[in-house]
């Protein structure tokens, strides 16, 4: 029965298949203002992601040219549909990854940095379909080389001269060091994380994907990442992101835990020069964290220095 | 609260919270406060004070204050239990400041979406808090008006900090 047919204008909107009403929804779209056209665009995603993901192939070109839309939030919205998209079905990596390679160098920096959040899903993503895929395709070693090639780009943007991205480039940075190397007995594995791909389980025969190679491309990026850290000239959001990420590497991959005790210590006596007074604010956290590592307090107190202000931090 | 009501009349999609185990309102002597779990209503809470001592929670402002906010909201929420991702969480005080990175840091890491916290301390009376207000909801729209919140909060705090005489806190955590 059509219930809503009260006049000839009003659309029959509960007897619609799915399909159609993802045609309406995208024509609105396309005719109305930023606001109202990503509440739009977040139902089309809804309804093809999750409620009929068959209609999610069908529809993928129409939402994927709102990335050249002007708005920022539209562009951040198809980034987020690409993430959403390929954890649904991971054949789309193939055909979306050039997509987020271009949004990776878009000129607004928002972009940029929703860009570098998808990519540090999808490096995962990718990596491990491929390397349980059982066929083996031109077409997938093509999305592997351009997604190592993206990834060596956002490495590169920890010597970005905008704070935000450096700051998304360190969260970057911190989960390929934990994918590029072996998940032991001794690691400190998040329950979200545990499905996660690591360095033991890529095959030492794969064709194209190179354990020694990722295992370096990990040690590596670990080694850029505390070079980073004792930049004299580091901002302080940034030091304490790189702080945290460092103690999230050596929770969940103790092998590294010597490099990163290391570099507290070089940090502590290093502090950078133009913050007189920030020795305060790390102090703590950096005793709590070497506590945690396992470290004595007797050792943390020798290597403390008297407090000066105790009460005031400085930010 | 002062600063939600303020911030949400000028348009802002915001949220109040404690992070204390409980909800505290001062008492008839500073070591007797009246203490509520953050299950307990604006409403059930005034009717509880007016029950108590109507003339000393009308003179202090209590009821006043919890008159304003059953307006905006039936009950206090507990930061803690909010699973929502902010992009920005301001505090008015030092030590709710540290619990609030307590817990984003004890939360399990999974999209590394970056929240800002501010902290700007704020003394707990009626005049500082509608100053308080006014100063944390003309930082959010400067916040709101930049094109690159995150390359240019540092520069915008310590105008603020200079213009207000008040020391603030920054920090980042991830979702």
């Amino acid at each position: 029965m059509d219930i809503s047919s009260k006049g000839d204008d009003t659309p029959a909107v509960v007897d619609m298949t799915t399909s159609e009403k993802v045609v309406e929804l995208l024509n609105q779209a396309s005719l109305i203002s930023t606001d109202e056209k990503l509440t739009t665009l977040k139902q089309v995603q809804e309804l093809i992601i999750n409620k009929d993901p068959s209609l999610l192939d069908n529809f993928l070109d129409e939402i994927i040219a709102f990335q050249t839309d002007k708005s920022i939030e539209v562009k951040k919205f198809v980034i987020g549909f690409i993430e959403e998209a390929c954890k649904r079905d991971n054949e789309l990596l193939v055909r979306l990854i050039a997509n987020l390679n271009m949004l990776l160098k878009d000129e607004s920096v928002n972009v940029v940095k929703k860009a570098i959040l998808t990519l540090t899903q999808l490096y995962k993503v990718t990596l491990q379909w491929l390397v349980r895929s059982k066929t083996l395709s031109e077409m997938q070693e093509a999305c592997w080389d351009l997604i190592t090639q993206m990834k060596g780009e956002v490495l590169a943007l920890l010597d970005s001269d905008n704070d935000g991205v450096r700051t998304h480039s360190i969260k970057f940075t911190e989960s390929l060091i934990i994918t590029l190397s072996p998940r032991t007995p001794d690691s400190d594995v998040p329950k979200r994380q545990e499905g996660d791909i690591s360095l033991d389980k890529v095959p030492k025969d794969h064709t194209y994907i190179h354990y020694g190679t990722l295992c370096e491309e990990g040690k590596s990026a670990l080694e850029k990442l505390l070079k980073f850290m004792v930049h004299p000239a580091i901002s302080s959001i940034n030091l304490t992101t790189a702080l945290g990420s460092l103690a999230t590497i050596a929770r969940q991959r103790p092998m590294f835990m010597s490099e990163v005790v290391q570099a507290y210590e070089t940090l502590h006596a290093n502090l950078p020069p133009h913050w007189p007074n920030l020795s305060v604010e790390f102090q703590g956290q950096i005793s709590t964290l070497l506590l945690d590592l396992g470290m004595p307090q007797t050792e943390i107190t020798r290597y403390t220095p008297a407090p000066r202000e105790p009460r005031k931090r400085p930010r | 609260m002062e600063a939600h009501s303020i911030l949400s009349k000028r348009g802002f999609e915001v949220r109040s919270f404690g992070t204390g185990s409980h909800v505290k309102l001062p008492g008839p002597a500073p070591d007797k406060p009246n203490v509520y779990d953050f299950k307990t209503t604006y409403e059930q809470m005034y009717n509880d004070l007016v029950r108590k001592d109507k003339e000393l929670y009308t003179q202090n402002g209590i009821l006043h204050m919890l008159d304003r906010n059953k307006r905006i909201k039936s009950k206090p929420e507990r930061f803690q239990q909010c699973k929502d991702k902010f992009d920005l969480v301001i505090t008015c005080e030092e030590r709710v400041y540290d619990q609030v990175l307590e817990d984003l840091n004890s939360r399990e890491q999974e999209t590394m979406q970056p929240v800002h916290v501010i902290n700007v301390d704020i003394q707990d009376n009626h005049e500082e808090a509608t100053l308080g207000a006014f100063l944390i909801c003309e930082l959010c729209q400067c916040i709101q008006h930049t094109d690159d919140m995150e390359n240019e909060i540092d520069e915008l705090l310590q105008e603020f900090e200079d213009k207000s005489n008040r020391p603030f806190l920054h920090t980042v955590c991830f979702y």
